[in-house]
């Protein structure tokens, strides 16, 4: 069977699909430093479970107090990229999420359990002493899940050959084991996500020490620990990754491979420059070319997205039917939004402030 | 068309959408008016300056975020993975069109989380004024939410001009934008004061908790004002066909609309209620269980906005089954196992039709119908079906089950479909072989002797096939009753027809002397004809044996109650009787036997479920003649099921008039057979003749094959005479719309004739009275150049066959030929001449009595005038 049969027509776009690749380049970024800080900060707080005074360390219960908030942004902020890349990649999206459709939905669900269990820590954290780390074990177990899942998804939608297997397996069981780069690439995500754990752990205690917190330096050295050891790990994990995609799928001559090759060489390299300050315990320019990293790392990403996809689809092929008010509405409301955004936190943050500075 | 399907079996039908959005709704309206509601309280606390009110508001502002933006947000998420799942199509479409809104929708998303973490966390962090606000922009953004959800979500149900235009603003602000608006957030703000008790009702103070809880009741009562006039706009703001069909077409509505009315006071009541002053741990159980009949209410109402959508989930754009209105047609041509892109058989073949039928399924029929689960289950609703009656059902799905998508397949796919959910799921079978027969012994034919005998006695009954309906305890149309015929004629130079001084008498087989031990009939036929009629006697009287009536040229029994089923047990639907003509001295004159042909062989049970009442073989069962009101009942808002459970066996007749029982009906309803055929015509047309034998006993595999006169044997086929099933039906219903009955137009719309090119080239005609004749193919009694007629009536009861006469006006047709569908000479499937006993009695030979210049059957001289019609001097053609 030729698997260009089975992909499905795409419907219209009201915009270039310029605009939506940006959105979705732009808010899946966010969603990226949203989500590394929620599954690393999980991870960690887990582990230190298992220490001896992990337990009772403040930066296990600041973690845990803070984590259903970073939940809720990490979700919120999950939502725009999911929208934007069924506009422009749906027709495969909407495939490779029927071929594991069971574990697919259950995403939610562990949303749900990793959301409550995440509250319950925080909530009765004082009252509760081997419950802790049950609860913070579903949190992560959930959350790590939900991670492995979602790299299945993004990889069988990339994979029109191997959809064939739908016809003998349509229950929605099917995982793509087959693809040698689905462990290294979902390895490679959930390390950054400890790396980008560890920042936010230093960069909190940055900002508290910046408070006059006393013990702050103990805990930026500690992310910033992490953070390092995690991201030696990720280089190991990348070549790995690297190394498992498929032969002939970069070509560095042509614009995708190049563009590829060019920012997977800066990312590298802010990498490195990341980990050098990072071991320097300076979290600022940590996190400043963890930013940078990032930023080049989901634009790696998109182009390898392009390069799977080149034999099948582009997203250049889709029909506009132009209607442009809605986007400049979303426009308009996006941008008032992060202006009350920014109020709300404003005001908040300075009340907060007037509070410590009266107490 | 485009995508693959998610074999869900059990969790199909909605199921997973009806669980998930049921609740994400509830809880996201609850989200919007439980925003205002925290505000309001907080306000009020600080008007009346007490702390204990604002504490309150702290802790249901934390109850509320738990609820809501964990609950509740995520279910949302979840609502958006099952729909993408069960019907990607129409997600991708709701995507695409409404990308920006859906964009919009997510920047007020993340609005409501900051501003509510905020608002529930800093009570006494930030100043009133500040938190006031924080608790306004968290209900403005979730408002913001409604309005846009809203938006999307009507646009699936009334997309209005965006059909045209394909416009985002034309489907955003669709017809039902603003109503639904309105009612969703009257929802809104109840669905706040349900959950105000519920945290109000647990407070320990007692005066606090009276003072919240009567605050919260008025919460819940006071929108509901606004509930009712925007219930009014919103049914208002359907285009009408919506609005007949939600709240008058589709009975499986009807315990939603219902439920929410019933749940409207309910709650509306618990409201009043909760004023009172009632103990705590009643009220807070009080208000627990309101909570729950609140779910329940938002599940009534969304069971009636998803289901008014049917057969589209984007209305009049995309039906459930994710096919295009625009390109049905196209897929209906090509076939959908071609169109689709996800399949693997492309062609039905007898040997994959398990496997392709199923792969139809997945495709047209699994968006709505779990197999075997607890929402929609197809094996529930496809139960009474054979292969061939589904394939029936759902080559015309849409025509009287409006909610239903047209079938768009060809006719092949609907048969492996058929195949797959009625034998592949449901076990059931066609049957494929004949009927094994247990032939009579040889028919003993009374003597004749052509040199002494002075008389020939003539009988036949006036139909020669002939059905009856055996389930009287609940239902009659067609009651035990044949019309026997003789004529006695005294042989003679000048033969003529004897009526004076002489009494036929008629004598049933004696196996079949008492039929009421066999049916039903007499139990129930005071309740069905409003007068006690004897056992084993007719509807006018007559026993099963007795002296016939004379009548101007011979003589009659009519409505005699033969039934099929002899003592001895089993099926035999051709009872004979013996006739003797004896004059006044009690001499006898002569002696002949006919059979009286009976059937209940009416395979109802292919499509109405139940089985063969008799040895598999005939008979209704009880379970299909209650199917056959209930399905009655549905499309036709009647009670009748009700009427024969409770007692009162339904005479169909007492509505449908049916002028061979003069029975004149109610008037407003179509006469039975334009009204049985109108209907069935609509499922059976493509069939052919096979139509007919679906419920007339003439199947050839059958039990009774009543079809056996000389036209069988050359071959012909009941549309030859009839026309095709839509041909014979819409002769009837023109006659019937032609005198004003409305139903006519509406089982007509669908027909397509065969005879002739359009249905008003038919013409009308009434049953019983108009049938086709012989002589429109044997025209002036000469052989036939042409062996179908359709569209040329008799132009009375009197022309038909069955009452004419022959030329010298004294000699009945049927006399010598027998009767219409029994033609001499007839091949009986019980005994090969059980039907020509009469011509081997009186010329040995089977024939027309008289054939090949047989004239000395009744003329003792050489006769050389076709003086009883022309052509009839010469041998009979098909020996």
């Amino acid at each position: 069977m030729d698997p260009a049969t089975l992909i499905p027509t795409p419907d219209q776009i009201p915009v270039g699909w310029g605009c939506f690749q940006i959105l979705l380049t732009s808010t899946f970024y966010l969603h990226v430093l949203a989500m590394d800080t929620m599954l690393g900060t999980a991870i960690i707080t887990f582990i230190h479970h298992f220490s001896s005074e992990g337990d009772s360390l403040p930066v296990t219960r600041e973690i845990s107090k803070k984590l259903p908030y970073i939940i809720a942004l990490a979700v919120n902020l999950g939502i725009a990229p999911l929208l934007f890349a069924q506009v422009l990649y749906g027709h495969f999206l909407y495939v490779g999420s029927m071929l594991l459709g069971t574990f697919w939905l259950s995403i939610f669900l562990l949303l749900i359990i990793a959301y409550y269990s995440a509250y319950i820590n925080a909530y009765r954290y004082k009252t509760m002493r081997a419950g802790r780390m049950i609860t913070s074990g579903i949190t992560m177990v959930s959350l790590l899940c939900i991670g492995f899942f979602l790299s299945n998804t993004m990889t069988l939608m990339l994979h029109p050959e191997s959809w064939v297997r739908f016809f003998d397996h349509p229950d929605g069981f099917l995982l793509n084991f087959g693809d040698p780069t689905l462990i290294p690439r979902y390895l490679h995500f959930v390390t950054s996500a400890v790396a980008v754990g560890g920042l936010a752990i230093a960069l909190f205690y940055t900002y508290k020490s910046s408070r006059g917190h006393k013990e702050s330096s103990r805990w930026i050295q500690y992310g910033c620990n992490w953070f390092a050891g995690a991201t030696f790990v990720n280089f190991a994990i990348g070549f790995w990754f690297l190394g498992s995609l498929p032969k002939g799928l970069i070509i560095p001559s042509t614009l995708i491979g190049g563009l590829f090759a060019f920012f997977l060489v800066l990312a590298l390299i802010t990498a490195v420059l990341a980990v050098i300050a990072a071991m320097r315990y300076r979290p600022l320019p940590a996190a400043g070319l963890t930013l940078a990293t990032l930023l080049f790392m989901v634009l790696v990403r998109e182009f390898l997205r392009a390069s799977y996809l080149r034999p099948w689809f582009s997203p250049t092929e889709l029909t506009v039917q132009s209607d442009w008010s809605p986007f400049i509405l979303f426009l308009l409301f996006f941008a008032a939004g992060l202006v009350l955004v920014g109020w709300m936190l404003k005001t908040t943050y300075a009340a907060f402030d007037s509070k410590e500075v009266q107490s | 068309m485009n995508y693959p399907v998610w074999n869900l079996d059990i969790f199909g039908g909605g199921l997973l959408i009806a669980l998930i959005a049921v609740f994400h709704v509830y809880i996201a309206h609850f989200a919007v008016g439980g925003g205002l509601f925290l505000v309001l309280t907080e306000r009020k606390g600080y008007r009346e300056d007490n702390p204990a009110i604002i504490e309150y508001v702290r802790r249901h502002a934390k109850f509320f975020l738990l609820v809501t933006m964990v609950a509740g947000s995520m279910t949302g998420v979840g609502i958006w993975f099952t729909i993408a799942l069960l019907n990607p199509a129409a997600t991708s479409v709701l995507i695409h069109n409404f990308v920006f809104g859906w964009a919009a929708e997510w920047v007020f998303f993340l609005l409501e989380i900051i501003s509510l973490l905020i608002y529930a966390y800093t009570f006494d962090r930030l100043d009133r004024r500040t938190h006031l606000i924080m608790g306004w922009i968290y209900f403005g953004a979730a408002w913001m939410s409604l309005f846009i959800i809203n938006g999307i979500i009507d646009f699936m149900l009334t997309p209005g001009r965006w059909i045209e235009n394909h416009s985002f603003w034309s489907g955003f602000f669709n017809p039902t934008f603003w109503p639904a608006l309105f009612f969703r957030t009257a929802l809104a703000l109840i669905f706040a004061g349900l959950f105000g008790l519920l945290t109000a009702t647990r407070i320990k103070d007692t005066e606090l908790r009276h003072h919240l809880v009567r605050y919260c009741a008025l919460y819940l009562l006071i929108p509901f004002v606004l509930l009712l006039a925007s219930t009014w706009w919103y049914k208002a703001a359907l285009p009408p066909e919506l609005r007949t069909m939600i709240f008058e077409l589709m009975p499986e509505m009807k315990p939603f609309i219902s439920g929410f009315i019933f749940i409207s006071a309910i709650l509306f009541l618990g409201g009043l209620l909760m004023a009172i002053r009632l103990p705590r741990r009643m009220s807070s159980t009080a208000a627990a269980v309101m909570v729950i009949i609140g779910l329940l209410y938002m599940g009534c109402f969304e069971f009636i906005r998803e289901g008014g959508r049917r057969p589209y989930i984007i209305r009049n754009y995309m039906y459930s089954n994710s096919i295009l209105k625009d390109d049905l047609q196209s897929v209906q041509k090509q076939g959908v196992l071609q169109t689709a892109k996800w399949t693997r058989e492309k062609n039905v073949t007898r040997e994959n039709r398990l496997d392709s039928g199923k792969e139809l399924y997945n495709l047209l029929c699994l968006s709505c119908h779990s197999i075997g689960g607890p929402l929609n289950d197809i094996k529930s609703v496809t139960k009474n079906f054979t292969p061939w009656g589904l394939e029936n059902m759902i080559g015309a799905i849409d025509r009287f089950h409006p909610y239903m998508p047209p079938f768009a397949g060809t006719r092949l796919e609907a048969k492996a479909l058929a195949y797959y959910i009625a034998f592949g799921l449901n076990g059931r079978r066609d049957r494929t072989e004949p009927i094994a027969l247990q032939p009579i012994s040889e028919a003993k034919i009374p003597p004749f002797n052509p040199a002494a005998d002075e008389y020939v006695l003539l009988s036949w009954v006036d139909m020669g096939m002939q059905a009856m309906t055996d389930a009287s305890r609940s239902w009659m149309m067609l009651p035990p009753g044949a019309n026997l015929h003789a004529q006695l004629i005294k042989r003679g130079e000048l033969p003529e027809v004897v009526t004076e001084n002489v009494r036929i008498e008629y004598t049933i087989d004696p196996a079949f002397a008492d039929p009421a031990a066999t049916i039903e009939f007499w139990d129930n036929a005071s309740l069905l004809y409003g007068k006690k009629i004897q056992p084993n006697t007719g509807l006018s009287g007559n026993p099963l044996s007795g002296t016939m009536k004379v009548e101007a040229t011979g003589f009659s029994a009519d409505l005699l109650p033969v039934a099929p089923y002899p003592a001895g047990g089993g099926y035999m639907p051709y009872p004979e009787m013996t006739i003797t003509a004896v004059n006044t001295a009690g001499k006898v004159l002569a002696t002949t036997k006919t059979i009286i042909p009976t059937a209940t062989e009416m395979g109802c049970s292919t499509c109405h479920g139940g089985l063969w009442r008799v040895d598999g073989r005939a008979g209704l069962s009880a379970a299909t003649a209650d199917n056959i009101l209930a399905l009655h009942d549905r499309l036709s808002g009647t009670d009748l099921r009700q009427q024969a459970e409770a007692g009162k066996p339904v005479l169909c007749q007492q509505c449908h008039a049916d002028s061979r029982f003069d029975q004149p009906g109610n008037g407003k309803q179509l006469n039975m057979s334009a009204s049985i055929h109108g209907f069935h015509a609509n499922f059976l047309d493509p069939q052919g003749a096979d139509a007919c034998t679906a419920c007339h006993p003439a199947n050839t595999n059958g039990a009774s094959r009543s079809f056996r006169g000389i036209h069988h044997t050359l071959e012909l086929k009941c549309t030859h005479c009839h026309g095709s099933l839509a041909d014979h039906a819409i002769s009837l219903l023109r006659a019937e719309q032609e005198a004003g009955k409305e139903r006519a137009a509406v089982l007509m719309e669908h027909l397509q004739p065969e005879m002739v090119a359009d249905a008003a080239d038919i013409k009308p005609r009434q049953p019983w009275i108009n049938q086709p004749d012989c002589l429109n193919c044997h025209v002036d009694f000469q052989a036939p150049e042409d062996d179908i007629t359709f569209n040329q009536w008799t132009v009375n009861e009197a022309a038909l066959f069955r009452n004419r006469t022959d030329e010298s006006g004294q000699l009945r047709c049927s006399a010598c030929h027998n009767s219409t569908h029994a033609l001499y000479p007839a091949v009986n499937p019980y005994g090969k001449d059980l039907d020509n006993q009469q011509p081997l009695q009186y010329q040995n030979t089977p024939y027309p009595i008289g054939s090949n210049m047989g004239c000395a059957v009744c003329h003792t001289v050489e006769m050389d005038e076709e003086m009883h019609h022309p052509n009839m001097l010469r041998r009979f053609r098909n020996q």
